[in-house]
């Protein structure tokens, strides 16, 4: 992963840089991660020091910035293969642009974990911590952030406009207008604690609900036509069908954040019905997935040519991706999405087993897939074979998450029996349920599996360090 | 017997068209529904002449 | 060409079309709802307490008034009673202009210090802390807090709890020191009361029927 990238096109390189930074905000999430699983079992640790809210904080946006790295690099890999040109327009601003981007997230993350909190006044906000959750990043940190989205998205756009026109690009372009306008949303300060969360969950929601999953739609698309040879015509009508019933269904489920929060009682009704169908994309994407590589694997075998896969690492992420949508964002997303559940389960440990899964099962995964055909690009590679250390990375990762979230949903049900349903929320009913045996026993569940997730990232930074020379090598021989 | 299934609008404020449709089973997300998917059969047969001419795309 | 591909369902422009009627009038219906709702959402004026008219998020004001959460039994949930008994923040009645100038203390602190990565506002927010959507009508706050930190008041109890939490712990898993000032607190505390007074529609649920089984002792709660 790190050298031999010379011979890359300029935009597959640009890919490869922000890979790497990705990677690395990966492994900064998950080790913060384990600092606030180890806060929950003894609450001394680091106290005052490093509290969990500023701990917290770190896991969550390095989560979101590696996700956007990663997902910055992706469309830098495909854009040569989908549109037909090696050097997008603009090259030299989009290399500038990460390094700007690099360098604010460096001083972001100082500041998180130094400065931590200010007073209470404007500069606070503008310069160290806007306080909303996931878009802590300080004021003029979304600003910069806005400036290099821009610049990417012109690198594309115009690229775009000048290459082939398939339809993944059109889809691709479209839907990334959609990911940084949202954005713009969250950029305001309002003493209206409703209002502010109103617009705080048209970025979240309407992010990873509608626009990012089209984006995962797409580089499922991308990755299909590569990894398995799957023929374009099938897999852009599946990516319309997809847009078609994600946002058909996302744009309004952005209701169901709207049961609580001071907005009007019709939210019910429409939360409640446009998010139920969330999960139906999901599933046509799993079958989907599953469809076209018992397609072309049958077509591969018939005409005596052996494994149609030419990326092992990559299509066994996105199958897991496929599944893991299906099952973190689909399954457990409908567990609590209707208000006559939610008003029960909102804001409980319950959300935040759906949060691990759904994120891991639908962007993580994916974009490791992504980071495996940037490997193979920088290797020249015909074929990449999925190592130990591939097999053991995704094993390893996809059970611990799994495991995370099954304790998490059983925290979840101690927490909303007793702290809600029968005690009523509330302070002291909140410490009754947190202390429970059944609850504090998940708890170390949690820390457990997060810990096997952590070994899984270590093969899988290992891997990712050498597969490339290793499948070179055999390739050669 | 009340099984409340219609039920007269209780919400702060009343006086708004979603509210006025929020009174009866699923009217709300009925309508909304509806309206979206409706238009859907328009283009599919618009798109169904337009094969059967032999039109490309 | 005829006879090439009869089917509709395999057409990609038929897909590409419904894509793009769908992501449309979607938003359009977002859009919609969203002006509908920005103007029940947004603050009421002190004129419309002052006349007993019912908002969503009331006026800053409302912090000069006695706030309850009691059920109501033709929504089936508990809803905010406001009024029409004072009950001034800090025994003053605060003029609308102090009244707004107070909450936005509040309110910004609240972000400064990042309260919602610990606990949940509105139920949005960190797991790891109490919900602090009702705080303002928690029970603790009745009589354990005022005894604890030597207070007279509920709303004075706040202010030197959130000054220095680390010196009124009741659990073992404590809020930090956040370094929060005298002010700030104070403006804290507006903001709690004013958050406890928005309609809900009835989240968090039970949270009136709590308060009185603690004021008779009867639950299971050590
Ligand atoms: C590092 C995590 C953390 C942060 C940040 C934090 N709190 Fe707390 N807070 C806690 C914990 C833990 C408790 C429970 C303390 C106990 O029971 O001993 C608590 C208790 C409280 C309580 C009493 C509980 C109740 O239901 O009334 C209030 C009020 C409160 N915090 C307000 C705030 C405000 C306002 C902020 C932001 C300025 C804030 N907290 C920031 C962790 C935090
Ligand atoms: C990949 C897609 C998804 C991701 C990454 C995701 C992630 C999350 C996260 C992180 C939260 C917690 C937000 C917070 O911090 O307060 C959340 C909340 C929620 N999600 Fe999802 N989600 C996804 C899809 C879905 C789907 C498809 C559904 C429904 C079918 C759903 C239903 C919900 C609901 C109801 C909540 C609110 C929980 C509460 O009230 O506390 N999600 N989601
Ligand atoms: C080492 C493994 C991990 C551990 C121990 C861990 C632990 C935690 C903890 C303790 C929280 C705070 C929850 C709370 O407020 O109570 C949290 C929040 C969160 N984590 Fe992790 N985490 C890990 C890995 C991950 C991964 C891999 C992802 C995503 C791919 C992720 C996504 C999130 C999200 C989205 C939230 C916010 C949830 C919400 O608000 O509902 N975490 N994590
Ligand atoms: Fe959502």
């Amino acid at each position: 992963m790190l050298n031999k990238t010379a011979h890359l096109s300029p935009s597959k390189q640009l890919a490869m840089n922000y890979f790497r930074v990705a990677i690395v905000l990966f492994g900064a999430q998950l080790l913060f991660g384990l600092v606030i699983g180890l806060q929950y079992l003894f609450p001394g640790f680091l106290y005052e020091v490093v509290d969990f809210s500023v701990a917290r904080m770190i896991h969550i946006n390095a989560l979101v910035v590696w996700m956007l790295y990663a997902m910055i690099g992706s469309v830098y890999l495909m854009l040569p293969d989908e549109t037909g040109i090696e050097k997008p327009v603009g090259m030299g601003l989009g290399k500038l642009a990460f390094w700007v981007l690099t360098a604010a997230v460096a001083v972001v993350v100082v500041v998180f974990l130094f400065i931590q909190v200010g007073p209470g006044k404007e500069s606070s906000i503008w310069f160290i911590n806007e306080g909303r959750e996931y878009l802590e990043a300080p004021r003029w940190a979304d600003i910069g952030i806005v400036v290099v989205v821009l610049i990417f998205y012109a690198n594309v756009f115009f690229t775009y406009m000048k290459g082939k026109k398939t339809g993944i690009m059109t889809v691709m372009v479209a839907n990334l207008m959609a990911v940084a306008g949202l954005y713009l949303a969250g950029m305001f300060f309002t003493d209206n604690i409703s209002m502010d969360q109103y617009w705080w969950w048209w970025v979240i929601h309407l992010w990873v609900e509608a626009t990012w999953e089209v984006f995962v739609g797409t580089l499922a698309a991308y990755a299909l036509l590569r990894v398995i040879g799957a023929k374009r015509e099938i897999v852009e009508m599946w990516l319309w069908i997809e847009v078609l019933m994600l946002f058909g269904s996302g744009i309004l489920g952005l209701g169901h954040h709207y049961f609580w929060i001071g907005t009007p009682e019709y939210w019910w009704e429409i939360g409640a019905l446009f998010s139920s169908l969330e999960p139906v994309p999901l599933v046509a994407m799993f079958v989907h997935v599953l469809y076209d590589w018992g397609k072309e694997q049958g077509a591969h075998e018939a005409g005596g040519k052996g494994n149609a896969i030419t990326n092992g690492p990559t299509m066994a992420w996105v199958t897991v991706n496929a599944f893991g949508n299906f099952l973190g964002a689909g399954i457990w997303g409908f567990f609590h999405t209707l208000p006559q559940v939610n008003i029960y389960t909102h804001g409980s440990q319950f959300t935040a087993a759906h949060g691990h899964l759904a994120f891991f099962g639908a962007y993580a995964t994916i974009l490791v897939g992504m980071m495996y055909l940037g490997i193979q690009d920088s290797y020249g590679l015909k074929k990449l074979k999925a190592t130990f250390k591939s097999k053991m990375a995704l094993f390893l990762i996809t059970f611990g998450m799994l495991g995370m979230a099954v304790a998490l949903t059983i925290a979840g049900y101690e927490q909303v029996l007793v702290e809600r349903a029968e005690l009523g929320a509330g302070w002291q009913a909140f410490f009754t349920a947190q202390n429970l045996p059944w609850y504090v026993q998940a708890m170390v569940w949690r820390e457990i599996m997060g810990v096997v997730v952590f070994l899984g990232f270590v093969y899988l930074v290992w891997d990712l360090l050498t597969i490339g020379k290793v499948e070179a090598a055999a390739e050669e021989a | 017997m009340n099984f409340h299934m219609f039920e007269q609008c209780h919400d702060v404020a009343c006086n708004n068209f979603f509210a006025w449709l929020n009174q009866g089973p699923l009217t709300l997300t009925i309508v909304l529904h509806t309206i979206i998917i409706l238009p859907m059969f328009w283009i599919y047969f618009s798109e169904k002449k337009k094969l059967q001419q032999g039109k490309e795309d | 060409m005829a006879g090439k591909k009869a089917s509709v369902w395999t057409s990609i422009s038929f897909w590409r079309r419904s894509a793009a009627w769908v992501t449309g009038l979607a938003t359009i219906l977002l859009i919609w709802l969203t002006f509908d709702t920005m103007a029940q959402i947004r603050m009421g004026t002190d004129q419309e307490l002052k006349e007993g008219i019912k908002r969503r998020i009331p006026a800053p004001t409302v912090i000069n008034y006695k706030i309850d959460y009691k059920y109501d039994e033709k929504r089936g949930l508990e809803a905010p009673v406001i009024g029409p008994e004072k009950q001034p923040l800090f025994g003053k009645e605060l003029s609308p202009k102090e009244a707004a100038a107070l909450l936005h203390l509040g309110k910004l602190t609240s972000q400064s210090k990042n309260c919602m990565d610990c606990h949940t506002l509105l139920g949005n927010g960190g797991y790891y802390a109490p919900d602090l959507t009702k705080a303002w009508l928690d029970p603790m706050w009745e009589q354990t807090m005022p005894a604890m930190t030597g207070k007279k008041t509920k709303e004075e109890a706040m202010v030197a709890f959130l000054m220095h939490p680390d010196k009124y712990p009741t659990h073992a898993r404590m809020m930090p020191n956040l370094g929060i000032t005298e002010q700030e607190a104070k403006g804290l505390v507006a903001f709690l009361k004013h958050m406890s007074s928005i309609d809900t529609n009835g989240y968090p649920r039970g949270f009136s029927k709590t308060i009185k089984e603690f004021q008779t002792g009867g639950t299971y709660a050590k």
